[in-house]
């Protein structure tokens, strides 16, 4: 039997179990393993293998499923209680925003009067009205930090009690 | 050869299969947007043994795969609005757990999935804890488990994480390419290279 049949034969073992074959393939590997016992042999391994595989136990920690059920209930209640504060943070953004929208004629027209009044150059009140607008991101982005500084130091005094 | 292992398609009605599934699958997601705890409770007592064992097979360490089994429910409790019930919760489940894996890793130092648990390294894989024998331990031949698991640890983590999914977890390739974050063709060729090291590590295999 020539050696392109056998590694036929192994490329179809292996390929039976981790896709599938076609009929006719299948009939053709049954009928060589009829005839080939080395190739049988392998067929027979793979299967021990992964008979082996399917079944290898691994005990379970005592009460890991009950440790996990109360973090996760106690990680819910956490974020359950800071949700409206989320909300609130959330509302306070977008009416910023729409009231900065709102008065952006009215803030040009005063910074505008500003410098007039002030003799500062038109570059620098422009810029200023372009700093205006920043405010209110800065002032989320503020907000935002300090909240995943304060949840990263809990996560890390979580995993140390763990 | 009745005992061999064929094709591995599940071989019932696969229309209901997969009506059933996706309703499941549905009704874990609307729960989970809802971060309905009761249903957290069952879920992770439903696939406690499953997510262990497979933490237990890509970190090596018993500790270790505690803390992220943990963890791993911690994050599905955060992140439970983006599973969108069009996948098997399991796959998402495990790519929560795998991606938890990696990115301690990478805080630790750079090196990848194949150094976690690699023969050699200083945390060998301990998957027998003698101080808990389970019942289906006890019941199977000691001399096949031990044999089993020695040969495991031969294996590089890679081939042993998509074997274990593949033959443990019955994912299909696709759900493996998900879980994994990598092409049809990936998942493909690290089941043959680990089918062929499993069976060359086991006594007696090829070698």
């Amino acid at each position: 039997m020539s050696a392109d049949l056998h590694a036929r034969a192994e490329q179809l073992i292996a390929q039976e179990r981790v896709e599938c074959i076609s009929q006719a393939q299948r009939d053709w590997l049954t009928a060589h393993l009829q005839d080939c016992a080395p190739c049988a042999e392998l067929a027979r391994q793979t299967d021990h293998a992964l008979r082996g595989l399917r079944t290898a136990a691994i005990p379970l920690p005592s009460g890991l499923a009950s440790r996990t059920q109360f973090r996760v209930r106690l990680r819910a209640q956490e974020l359950r209680e800071r949700e409206p504060q989320r909300r609130a943070l959330c509302l306070a953004c977008a009416l910023s925003w729409a009231f900065g929208i709102a008065s952006a004629p009215y803030v040009w027209r005063l910074f505008a009067w500003f410098g007039e009044r002030t003799g500062v150059p038109k570059l620098v009140w422009e810029l200023g009205f372009g700093l205006w607008w920043t405010i209110p991101a800065l002032f989320a982005a503020a907000v935002l930090l300090m909240e995943s500084s304060r949840k990263g130091d809990q996560l890390d005094w979580m995993s140390q009690g763990s | 050869m009745s005992d061999s292992i064929s094709c591995l398609t599940p071989h019932r009605p696969a229309y209901l299969f997969c009506a059933l599934m996706g309703d499941e699958a549905k009704s874990i997601a609307r729960g989970l947007q809802k971060r309905d705890p009761d249903l957290l409770d069952r879920l992770i007592e439903q696939y406690q043994y499953r997510l262990f064992r497979y933490l237990m097979y890509i970190t090596g360490n018993k500790e270790r795969a505690e803390d992220f089994f943990q963890e791993t429910w911690i994050r599905v409790l955060e992140r439970g609005h983006q599973y969108d019930g069009k996948s098997k919760f399991e796959a998402w489940l495990f790519a929560i757990a795998r991606h938890l894996v990696i990115d301690w890793q990478r805080s630790k130092k750079p090196q990848s999935l194949d150094t976690l648990t690699d023969p050699g390294q200083d945390h060998p894989l301990q998957l027998v804890n003698e101080n808990e024998p389970s019942p289906l331990h006890q019941i199977l031949s000691q001399e096949k488990e031990e044999n089993v698991q020695a040969s495991l640890q031969k294996i590089p983590a890679i081939y042993r994480e998509v074997l274990v999914l593949r033959f443990q977890e019955e994912l299909q390739i696709e759900e493996m390419a998900g879980v994994l974050s990598v092409p049809l063709s990936t998942v493909k060729s690290r089941l043959y290279r680990g089918l062929e090291a499993v069976r060359a590590a086991l006594p007696g295999g090829a070698t």
